[in-house]
């Protein structure tokens, strides 16, 4: 049997009142339009879209925030809304902007106030916690308030909490967001082990593109309530991400340079800001040749950014007739 | 010329704050309520004392009276400006010191904001208490020239309050936090001040110390100045007022003093 | 369910545990908001005793009833505030700006968890000072003492109750909390004072739109009758105003689970 999740046909429409004076209009704004997809248990599934595009909403059904206005879901075998309270004792959630730590203590006191929330049997508590604070390293800071922490601790810190009551599906809201470069591949290869020793199905919301290719498995683009893309982060990496941006500094003029594949987005005196379709050319051949086009003052390679890509893989979806 | 324009710029400051004020318009409804609530309990509470002692006279007040002089004291406390938080604000952030330079100018501004506020929230709370004690008790007699003496114990109580104020900001030099002491003062102000029970309806043990203390000038005096005007009570307040000012004045001044030195010797 | 109604203890006492430590992290605020409230309470203490020097009786009541009233009325604050913090101003802004989402990710009711999450520290003021005025100033026997212990939690459901009606107008009137705040303070102020300066229409309202006669009326009653008969009423009178207000919530996280409490002004 397939425990992971099963969302067949969800539908969910808002009803909206616009007062103006003291007349009113009534509209009904669709923010979840039929979707349907399997989930099965251990996935890592990256859940990305716009702001706007039903992401929030459809997460709100699947943990029993939000009742739909049609359409059926499992969860762990559970129907979200009906069995909210027995279902929450399996999932867990991080939001990167919302902290459930209190702020004031030590992340251990969050710790054991969870352990009374979920119910905890004592022994089994104190062995998962132990293992928590091993693997995430939390150890040198247990005792010191949440305020005193960098953003990177106490991210670790929230993950692990999430984890206490050992959940079979974790939901994750822009987990990386704030956080250094080292931070943040540490808190993905903690994610990622957690995902594939432990076998928990991780729901991502993120709009950091590293983020959706080190932690999943597989990437469902959601734009006005409906499913977009649907695949594996391989494919879509190769279909919509092979672009890369190359920006660079001289320190004087440098010689033309005309390469396929690379597009020069934007030129202003001594910079250049180029796109590499990685798929014609590698991105160390263009590297190679802006070094010989002149003497390279400063260079960076990085993601074109993910709103980028969603829009683009909205419109080519938008010439496949949708049904 | 100078004063002139120091005139000018205290006015426009005060002219600033009341107009600030009116803005709060939700504040205004609050009062109101609170107000309506407050005078409608004391009027039962009254009723039942009137009709308990017989007479239609209680410490030399009859019953519309008192409910009229509750209005005035709750006009004049629920008017009160946040001098005390903003002097200890001052004094923490530093901002103090800048203006510790020219004294006289920095008491003079907070002073001119204060009126201005407090101007504006008496009018509105003494314009709705009248209309409720008209409603709840109908009028008490007056006259033109009563109406004027009260009008007349009126800026020395608003300054002494002030002052009042002013002083437990100041302490913030020396205290973690002034929030405590600046309301113990109010109730203070309140109970020592005769908000409820006009003072004459207090002990008699306690009357000469109530004469000493200044919280009388604030909201007793002006308060049976309005309901039982006299000249000769007028003469006494006057000079009561001005002895409270002079003395409030001078502690002011001497620990403006104390406070500069400390501030200099600590650099600030 | 007695398991349940141990878990649910046990949840209370570590948020207790917890509120109280995040309190402590500041101890010079917190004392000083308790000293403040106490501060607050005894001017009204001082006024009481200087109308009653004056008028020693008022419809039947002396300065011990209103003693008793004040202490009743200050413990059942404190306990009811210091311990579901979230009930006292919190709950109207947690519904507007969508908090309960966040509490309906626990595997615990939301109402009671939510309430929890918080302590009022200026209530533990009023609950010291309401327990110092009755076993300091009225001086109980066992019995009395016993009574008021049990009191002082039956006005706590109360102000729960209520604190959970008021707030609870956020399902259906946006952010309402400044018309829950007003209702909730005018509500106080009546219940400071003797009920028996009331009568008619008005003391009809004090047991239902402004629930103070379930605070300042049964429980004093019971004080001064030691009746159980007048105790039993005080506490079905608090466990109505509870109902209410728990009924008030689920049904307006009904229409917030259906996701139609969304308006916007065009």
């Amino acid at each position: 049997m397939n425990r992971g999740v099963e969302i067949r046909e969800l539908k969910k429409n808002f009803v909206l009142t616009r007062w103006k004076g003291f007349s009113r209009t009534v509209s009904e704004v669709v923010a979840v339009d039929r979707i349907s997809m399997d989930v099965p248990e251990g996935q890592a599934v990256a859940f990305i879209g716009p702001n706007g595009a039903g992401k929030s909403t459809t997460i709100k059904m699947l943990t029993g925030i939000l009742h739909p206005t049609s359409g059926n879901v499992s969860v762990l075998g559970f129907i979200p809304w009906r069995d909210r309270r027995k279902l929450a004792h399996c999932i867990g959630a991080v939001f990167g902007q919302r902290s459930q730590l209190w702020y004031h203590l030590p992340a251990g006191d969050t710790f054991e106030l969870l352990s009374r929330i979920y119910s905890l049997n004592r022994s089994e508590f104190i062995r998962t916690r132990d293992v928590l604070i091993e693997r995430f390293n939390l150890g040198p800071f247990m005792d010191t308030p949440v305020r005193k922490l960098s953003l990177g601790q106490r991210m670790r810190a929230e993950v692990a909490a999430s984890l206490l009551h050992r959940p079979r599906v974790l939901f994750l809201d822009e987990p990386t967001i704030g956080l250094d470069v080292i931070a943040r591949q540490e808190l993905r290869d903690l994610i990622c082990e957690w995902n594939r020793n432990d076998g928990t199905t991780i729901f991502l919301t993120s709009h950091d593109a590293g983020d959706i290719e080190h932690v999943a498995q597989r990437v469902v683009v959601i734009n006005h309530g409906r499913v977009v893309v649907d695949d594996n982060v391989a494919a879509v990496r190769r279909k919509y991400l092979g672009a890369k941006i190359l920006r660079v500094q001289f320190h004087d003029a440098p010689r033309p340079m005309v390469l396929s594949g690379v597009t020069t987005l934007h030129e202003s005196g001594y910079e250049w800001k180029l796109q590499i379709d990685t798929a014609i050319t590698p991105v160390r051949v263009v590297t190679a040749a802006v070094l010989d086009a002149g003497s390279v003052a400063d260079i960076a390679v990085e993601d074109p950014p993910l709103e980028e890509v969603i829009a683009r893989i909205y419109c080519e979806s938008r010439k496949k007739v949708p049904i | 010329m100078t004063i002139m324009k120091s005139a000018n710029r205290y006015l426009w400051i005060g002219y600033t704050a009341a107009r600030s004020n009116l803005a709060y318009g939700g504040e205004v409804i609050y009062r109101c309520s609170f107000l309506t609530v407050i005078l409608y309990i004391f009027l039962r509470l009254w009723k039942v004392v009137y009709a308990a002692t017989g007479s239609d006279r209680v410490g030399g007040l009859t019953l519309p009276q008192m409910v009229w002089y509750l209005v005035i004291t709750e006009a004049i406390y629920l008017s009160a400006p946040r001098v005390a938080s903003e002097v200890d604000e001052d004094v923490r952030t530093g901002r103090l010191a800048v203006h510790l330079i020219r004294p006289l100018s920095y008491a003079g501004g907070h002073l001119s904001r204060a009126m201005g506020d407090r101007l504006v929230r008496f009018a509105i709370n003494l314009t709705v208490g009248s209309v409720l004690a008209l409603i709840l008790v109908g009028p008490i007699p007056i006259s033109a020239l009563g109406i004027g003496m009260f009008f007349a114990t009126l800026p020395a109580a608003f300054l002494l309050d002030f002052l009042g104020m002013f002083l437990i900001g100041l302490c913030a030099f020396w205290l973690e936090s002034t929030s405590g002491l600046a309301l113990l003062y109010t109730r203070t102000v309140m109970m020592f001040g005769g908000m409820f029970l006009p003072l004459a309806i207090y002990p008699a043990a306690l009357q000469p110390i109530l004469k000493v203390l200044p919280f009388a000038s604030m909201l007793s005096a002006p308060g049976v100045m309005f309901v039982n005007p006299s000249l000769l009570l007028l003469k006494e307040s006057i000079v009561i007022q001005g002895a409270a000012v002079a003395v409030f004045l001078v502690m002011v001044g001497f620990v403006q003093f104390v406070a500069l030195r400390r501030l200099f010797s600590n650099g600030g | 369910m007695f398991r349940l109604f141990v878990d649910y203890l046990r949840l209370c006492a570590a948020y207790l545990r917890i509120n109280m430590n995040a309190q402590l992290e500041y101890r010079g605020a917190f004392y000083t908001q308790v000293a403040a409230m106490f501060i607050n309470d005894g001017a009204w203490v001082v006024f009481w005793l200087l109308f009653f020097t004056r008028f020693p009786v008022l419809h039947g009541w002396s300065l011990k009833d209103v003693m008793s009233l004040w202490a009743t009325t200050t413990a059942g604050y404190g306990i009811a505030y210091g311990v579901m913090g979230n009930a006292h101003r919190r709950l109207a802004p947690a519904i507007a700006q969508g908090e309960l989402d966040l509490w309906m990710l626990h595997p615990r009711a939301v109402l009671p968890h939510l309430l929890l999450g918080s302590t009022n520290p200026s209530a533990w003021g009023d609950a010291a000072f309401g327990y110092v005025i009755y076993f300091g100033f009225v001086k109980p026997n066992v019995q009395q003492a016993l009574m008021f212990v049990v009191l002082s939690i039956v006005v706590a459901v109360v102000f729960v109750g209520f604190g959970i009606l008021t707030g609870s107008l956020s399902f259906y009137l946006g952010n309402a909390s400044t018309l829950s705040d007003q209702w909730r303070d005018i509500s106080i102020t009546f219940a400071t004072y003797p009920p028996t300066l009331f009568e008619g229409k008005v003391k009809f309202l004090l047991f239902t739109v402004i629930p103070a006669g379930f605070i300042s009326y049964l429980p004093v009653q019971s004080l001064r009758s030691m009746s159980i008969v007048d105790l039993l009423i005080a506490i079905a009178g608090a466990l109505g105003v509870l109902a209410a207000g728990v009924g008030i919530f689920y049904f307006g996280l009904r229409r917030y689970e259906s996701g139609n409490l969304i308006s916007m002004n065009g």
